[in-house]
């Protein structure tokens, strides 16, 4: 049953990030968006599968939800027409190929040469929302710190982004 | 908590600095701004000083596991390095007070952010895991971007902001990429884990694979050789303060977080790279030093300088030895005085609008005997001629890749790009010290009045002279200091 889940949501995620991407019947940039939150979609079933279901329920809240919005409000107000189609440059197609195979090959034998035989892992790990509090958190084991400083950057980030998007230089 | 709250004491003050200049711009004057540039700086003063607190300094020898569960570091490099970073960030405040007038709006945000840059660098210096190092990395890289594309109304700033925004970012997914891999073998984010399982941890290649996209991330903060095309376009177009803070700061924090885990956590994995990190470190020198001939834009120049210092800073790391990153923070040391110097005068003398190329040095002995003094030492430090900070750092980063060359023939061949990259650079460091002193204006161009320079970038140029020529001529004792700093271990637990 898992396993067949596993595969349903695996291949959704997969082929919905290859349409948001590649798409050849829309080139609009909201079907793209839509394609981005059936990935999402499907990850956070691939999270529940892994019994993470803090995370599937942030995943949908946060991505599918208020990240989506946003770039959608964003596409809408910015009024993104339908980009005419590039012309592809035969060098730089086949370079991409090149070095993305290249790049999957040395992965996928870096894989098989750790991974010779996995042994079934018979431990469940449940992520409940307790247990990933108390690793972010605590205070002799937690991530405390690194959580505190992400604080400092999103206020530099907040700031950042309203000056640099200021109307009236003053 | 309360107990672990005086390791992180220096950043909190610096942090509460950065915020108490964006509360203190609402109740100022925009006329006072400048004043609020040199408070901070002041501010920044004050906590380099506590940094020498007996309370302070006396953390060193505390136990580690008490510091966040040893995420968190506080010995000898972290100290030299948090005081280093304070240092670049007073000398970039009191310049951004300087430049201040061109920036147009958000000037007391600028500051805050240089102050917000320095405590992720200040983090950096402490990191022992990777949700740190990335934390870190993240808070300094995103801080630029702002930074990097502050004047708005100039194109080429934005420009160089959205290459570093994208190449950066890219940088980041890549060493993310690695952090997940790693700890994904490792099972651990934790440096002292990855020390205590370095042997076996060798054999497994999804590993390696983790560790080398970690490498390509920090690389590019470095600007080593295949990931360095970002810094020549991103240093041109940057507020001048920006770029100075850029390539001195976090080039270091890039370095002090190789230097905690090529040479720290894994020395293994470093031993098996050898001879990448060797092709990588030649490369980075050849490249830097040869595209730097036919630059006319001072700060162009100075990216590409930028590069091959990168260059020659990586030999301390493939050195491998306590040595070797004595010579990365001496060197480190050196040129922080010498690029902000130089980025200094660059500075003083564009205010008028001349541009950037390398004619607006010429006739400067005449218009300021003293920055012309300066500006030659900061070349000839770059270039590494004695008696200067930048040779005898050279000499040392040369010294630690010799003493391990026997039997390494690969080593020598390093040592002959390094030499090479050193004479190669002569010639264009001092194509700029020719301008200054025998430059020539076109006839019909008036003579530029003498250049004035207010007092606070006088006193931090002539700190600046005064470290250079220190470093170069009395090396005994910052060697000594730099030899207390390297000495990095992994607690084992």
């Amino acid at each position: 049953m898992e396993s067949i889940l596993f595969n349903i949501f695996a291949v959704l995620a997969v082929l919905s990030a290859l349409l948001v991407v590649v798409n050849p019947l829309s080139r609009s940039p909201v079907t793209s968006a839509m394609f981005l939150v059936t990935t999402m979609i499907s990850i956070s079933g691939l999270f529940v599968l892994l019994n993470a279901y803090f995370l599937a329920a942030v995943q949908i809240l946060v991505y599918a939800g208020a990240v989506m919005v946003l770039f959608l409000f964003v596409i809408m107000l910015l009024d993104v027409q339908e980009t005419a189609r590039r012309k592809l440059r035969i060098v730089s197609l086949v370079m991409g190929f090149v070095a993305v195979g290249a790049l999957f090959g040395v992965y996928k034998s870096s894989v098989e040469a750790t991974y010779e035989d996995v042994e079934a892992v018979d431990e469940v790990v449940v992520g409940s929302t307790e247990a990933l509090a108390r690793g972010l958190f605590s205070k002799d084991n937690g991530f405390i710190l690194p959580f505190e400083i992400v604080s400092i950057l999103l206020l530099v980030a907040m700031i950042g982004a309203i000056l640099l998007s200021k109307k009236e230089l003053r | 908590m309360g107990d672990q709250l005086k390791f992180v004491q220096l950043e909190m003050m610096v942090v509460a600095l950065g915020l108490l200049v964006l509360i203190a711009d609402l109740a100022m004057a925009p006329s006072r701004r400048r004043l609020l540039g040199y408070l901070s700086a002041a501010g920044l003063f004050v906590v380099f000083l506590l940094s020498f607190r007996d309370g302070y300094t006396a953390l060193v020898n505390e136990s580690t596991e008490a510091f966040f569960n040893s995420r968190y570091k506080v010995d000898g490099l972290a100290l030299f390095f948090k005081r280093f970073f304070l240092i670049a960030g007073i000398f970039v405040l009191v310049f951004a007070v300087d430049f201040s007038e061109r920036l147009r709006s958000g000037m007391a945000e600028y500051y805050s952010f240089i102050v917000f840059a320095l405590s992720g660098m200040m983090f950096a210096a402490s990191a022992n895991d990777f949700s740190m190092l990335f934390v870190s990395i993240e808070l300094i890289t995103i801080t630029f971007y702002i930074l990097v594309s502050f004047q708005r109304h100039r194109l080429h700033s934005l420009e160089a902001g959205v290459k570093y925004l994208i190449l950066g970012a890219v940088s980041s997914a890549f060493m993310i990429y690695g952090i997940a891999l790693v700890f994904g073998v490792a099972g651990s984010l934790q440096f002292d884990d990855l020390h205590a399982q370095q042997s076996e941890l060798i054999q497994s290649k999804v590993f390696l694979f983790g560790m080398l996209f970690l490498f390509a991330g920090l690389a590019f903060k470095i600007s080593a050789f295949p990931f360095q095309v970002w810094a020549p376009d991103v240093y041109q177009g940057a507020p001048t303060p920006t770029t100075a803070f850029l390539a001195v700061g976090s080039k270091a924090a890039g370095f002090v977080l190789l230097i905690r885990l090529l040479v720290a956590a894994v020395p293994e994995v470093t031993a098996e790279w050898t001879s990448v990190l060797l092709v990588i470190s030649a490369l980075t020198i050849l490249y830097g030093n040869l595209c730097a001939l036919p630059q006319r834009n001072l700060k162009r120049l100075l990216a590409y300088s930028g590069i091959a210092n990168a260059g020659y800073l990586l030999m301390g790391i493939v050195a491998q030895s306590e040595e070797g990153t004595v010579a990365i923070l001496y060197y480190l040391a050196g040129y922080l005085f010498t690029v902000m110097a130089a980025f200094m005068i660059i500075n003083l003398l564009t205010k008028e609008g001349e541009g950037e190329d390398i004619s607006c040095l010429s006739g400067l002995s005449k218009r300021s005997p003293f920055l012309a003094f300066a500006m030659t030492l900061a070349a000839v430090s770059l270039a590494g001629i004695p008696p200067l900070a930048g040779f005898f750092g050279k000499f040392l980063l040369v010294k630690s890749v010799a003493t391990e060359a026997f039997g390494n023939t690969c080593f020598f061949v390093l040592l002959a790009v390094a030499v090479f990259g050193v004479v190669v650079s002569i010639y264009y460091y001092f194509g700029i010290v020719r301008t200054i002193f025998w430059g020539r204006r076109k006839a019909d161009e008036p003579t530029p009045p003498p250049v004035t320079i207010g007092l606070p970038v006088r006193i931090v140029l002539g700190c600046c002279v005064a470290a250079m020529l220190y470093l170069g001529l009395l090396p005994n004792k910052p060697v000594k200091w730099a030899e207390t700093a390297a000495k990095v271990g992994v607690t084992s637990k």
